[in-house]
């Protein structure tokens, strides 16, 4: 009974992880792209985490049904603009704010 | 900078190519995955991964896909370049009706909308904010 009432949790907290994850690994990807040096060690590090979410991914969908894990990861557009804007000091304007939420529930429905 | 328009077709270019591959990546992973033995171990997997010559195609889309989405990052902001490849959403979604007879309803449908608006407004914004510091430099 626990385990049945526990295992989509950890399902969850799994794709929340990777949507994490993925912010994060974009984030390097871009220093990787903008910065003059150091390129290849953003490149690297982003290219490990994006290795690390697709595992804990496939872990979310061990636990978790299709129909509930593929609207879940449209939850990774809210993490990159996050990240952008706490670790690339990026300005977003309403206009995109109001973009990404259409997105985020547009995605969450064609998958759904 | 008075290239701007050039670096602006440029970015179109990059984008559409950056959805573009993530769609075929997406759709032949999708074929890939299901061509694989059910229910079989880590082992298994591996073994049927490497024999699927599909796997190495798709290992080649991830290449390009990684390289061209660095470029189109010298020209975009993250949060200007990323929103925007959700455009694959659509075009996997309607590629999968077509070539799996995957069902489109009415909330796909309403799915399909929502995120072209959302591209819309988000492209409407500046692509990018500031002038990549270390670049030409």
């Amino acid at each position: 009974m626990t385990l049945s009432l526990s295992l989509p949790l950890v399902g969850i907290a799994l794709v929340i992880l990777s949507s994490a994850i993925e912010g994060f690994a974009q984030v390097c990807l871009k220093r990787s792209a903008m910065l003059a040096a150091g390129k290849l060690r953003w490149l690297a590090l982003g290219i490990v985490l994006f290795i690390f979410e697709a595992l804990f991914y496939s872990g979310a969908l061990q636990s978790l049904d299709i129909s509930t894990a593929y609207p879940l990861g449209a939850l990774s557009f809210v993490s990159v603009i996050l990240f952008s804007r706490w670790l690339l000091n990026e300005s977003i304007d309403r206009n995109r704010w109001i973009g990404l939420g259409l997105i985020v529930c547009g995605a969450a429905l064609v998958v759904g | 900078m008075e290239d701007y328009r050039i670096s602006k077709r440029t970015l179109a270019i990059g984008l559409a190519l950056a959805t573009l591959l993530d769609t075929a990546g997406q759709l032949l992973w999708k074929f890939c995955v299901a061509s694989l033995p059910e229910s079989s171990g880590l082992w298994q997997t591996a073994e049927a991964v490497l024999r699927q010559p599909l796997f190495i195609v798709l290992a080649g889309i991830f290449l390009i896909q990684l390289f061209n989405w660095l470029k189109v990052l010298e020209h975009a902001d993250l949060s200007y370049a990323q929103p925007i490849t959700s455009l694959s959403y659509i075009t996997v979604c309607v590629l999968s009706a077509v070539l799996f007879g995957e069902h489109i309803g009415l909330a796909k449908m309403a799915g399909v909308l929502c995120v072209l608006g959302g591209v819309w407004l988000v492209s409407q914004g500046k692509p990018l904010e500031q002038k990549n510091p270390g670049i030409g430099s």
